[in-house]
């Protein structure tokens, strides 16, 4: 086919979303309405995982070094520590000298016989790590006993929180992947029936086509075009929608949260997820609209 | 050009369509194909535009095999004759000088060639002055005549017209007739399906007479009722 024609039939193609204003119109808000729920499962998928993740990562290591660890013990752990941010395997830590224990304790213990006859020295330095890879604590925690100045026994880490978040992550990601996927397929179906119905009402265009000696792909591809027209419609304002929903939804969330004292949970930005989704909703709208187009057209081809 | 060789359509309820036909059109004429409803003469015409297929037999058209011809060469098939239905079909939502240049479209003319050729078969449908009226604009007889247009745009070597005039009044079916006997003498070949016997026995052409299927008499310059 030549470039001429082309241009011509994406012309043509173009010119059939607005001569079609009904069907064009019952199209597009099918796309819309399946692409927006889409989205917005998207975007809570998504701050459910986020927020998994984070609270994952506050899961911390915590350890002490013995109290009588030599200065060189200690400095031993303190370069250990270090090289192991420097590394990436830390992502951050916080460091309690001893003196620091100490007053700790003696803001936390309020009756001061108990502190009686203690000085810094009684105290040990404590470590609370944060790592980068929370499932490369076993190791981390291995590496730690070996060092002579740590107190073994005072190695802790919340590992069954952290499996129960693993777990739970787990959980979610089969039930995301299985609402997506339904989701998807119900966004078809919905989408490719109403083509189907606006071709059908088509059919006879279709069919004086094939008696005048139009070939297969002139006919199929102004219809394509339609087809991509309107998912890439579609698409975009679905996107529009979706951050404008998602912005009022966050809002009213994150005073909620505020309000119970929840201020854990955090709501992702629609800015960092926007292009995703967006990309996400463009590619689907358009892959469905073209598809939809192709297949509806095929059944009418035959004359 | 045409040539029918004992083609047989069976469909597939049972019903006869054409049986044992075997017939031959040259290059230049003007034929009418006649017949009660059910005689046949509209799978006569289906044969010849691939429309459907002959169960057994062989239909040639213009070089052609169409009995057993790919699918993918159909659109070439049809591109090399002109066709005209009872009920016009133009897309209703393209002018009539659209209707006209989209056969053109399809063969991939040239912009300038279709800028040329197409206000000349408006031209000479007697249409000109409509060109930018859509189909639901125009009377039936007009529709019908961009319809010949735009089966003549492509100078087919043959035209066929399923009832052409079935829709219309008298007076404007004999000017149709007129023009399919005006594009006959231009070298085109005509193939006319019809049931109006007024028509055939004016226009004093060969007639072929299809009966259940069956090829009952081919007469030239033949009336309705054959009595010569």
């Amino acid at each position: 086919m030549k470039i001429r024609t082309l241009r011509l039939l994406a012309k043509e193609g173009t010119k059939n979303v607005y001569k079609n204003k009904l069907m064009s119109f019952a199209s597009l808000a099918t796309v819309l309405t399946t692409l927006f729920v889409l989205g917005l499962v998207l975007l809570i998928i998504v701050n459910v995982t986020t927020n998994l993740e984070a609270q994952k990562r506050d899961l911390q290591v915590k350890f002490y070094l013995r109290v009588d660890a030599s200065k060189l013990e200690e400095e031993e752990v303190a370069l250990f520590i270090e090289q192991s941010r420097a590394s990436g395997v830390v992502a951050d830590y916080q460091y309690e000298s001893r003196e620091q224990a100490y007053e700790n304790a003696k803001k936390d213990i309020k009756d001061e016989s108990l502190m009686e006859g203690l000085t810094p020295e009684n105290f040990a330095v404590g470590y609370f790590v944060t790592l980068t890879n929370p499932d490369s604590s076993d190791a981390f925690i291995a590496k730690l006993k070996l060092f002579s100045g740590v107190d073994s026994q005072w190695i802790t880490y919340p590992k069954q929180e952290l499996e129960r978040i693993s777990g739970l992550m787990r959980a979610f990601n089969y039930v995301a992947l299985f609402v997506i996927f339904v989701l998807m397929i119900i966004s078809v179906l919905l989408i490719s029936n109403t083509i189907r119905l606006t071709v059908y009402a088509r059919r006879k265009e279709i069919e004086i086509m094939k008696y005048v000696g139009a070939n297969d792909w002139f006919i199929r591809f102004p219809f394509i075009i339609e087809g991509m027209i309107i998912g890439l419609l579609g698409a975009l304002l679905s996107h529009l929608l979706t951050s404008q929903a998602y912005g009022w939804l966050k809002e009213g969330l994150n005073t909620l949260f505020n309000s119970i004292k929840l201020s854990g949970l955090q709501l992702v930005e629609f800015s960092e997820l926007g292009v995703r989704i967006l990309v996400v909703n463009v590619l689907f709208g358009v892959t469905i609209g073209i598809i939809g187009s192709f297949m509806s057209v095929k059944k009418h081809l035959n004359v | 050009m045409i040539r029918f060789v004992d083609a047989t359509k069976i469909y597939s309820n049972g019903v006869v369509g054409l049986k044992n036909v075997t017939v031959k059109i040259d290059k230049g004429e003007f034929v009418f194909i006649i017949g009660a409803s059910g005689s046949g003469k509209s799978t006569f015409l289906k044969l010849i535009m691939h429309e459907e297929t002959p169960t057994e037999g062989e239909v040639y058209v213009n070089g052609y095999s169409v009995h057993n011809m790919p699918k993918s060469e159909v659109p070439y098939l049809r591109r090399s004759l002109g066709i005209v239905f009872q009920d016009f079909r133009l897309l209703p939502n393209k002018t009539a000088y659209d209707n006209v240049a989209f056969a053109m479209q399809i063969v991939e003319a040239l912009p300038r060639e279709i800028r040329r050729q197409v206000p000349l078969a408006l031209g000479l449908v007697g249409l000109s002055k409509k060109a930018k009226a859509y189909p639901n604009q125009l009377s039936g007889g007009e529709q019908q005549r961009v319809a010949l247009a735009r089966a003549l745009v492509n100078n087919p070597a043959v035209l066929i017209a399923d009832e052409p005039t079935g829709n219309l009044d008298p007076k404007t079916s004999m000017e149709i007739m007129e023009l399919l006997d005006e594009i006959n003498q231009r070298g085109t070949t005509v193939i006319v399906a019809t049931h109006e016997k007024s028509i055939v026995d004016a226009m004093k052409k060969r007639v072929i007479t299809l009966d259940r299927g069956e090829l009952v008499s081919d007469v030239r310059k033949g009336s309705y009722t054959n009595e010569d």
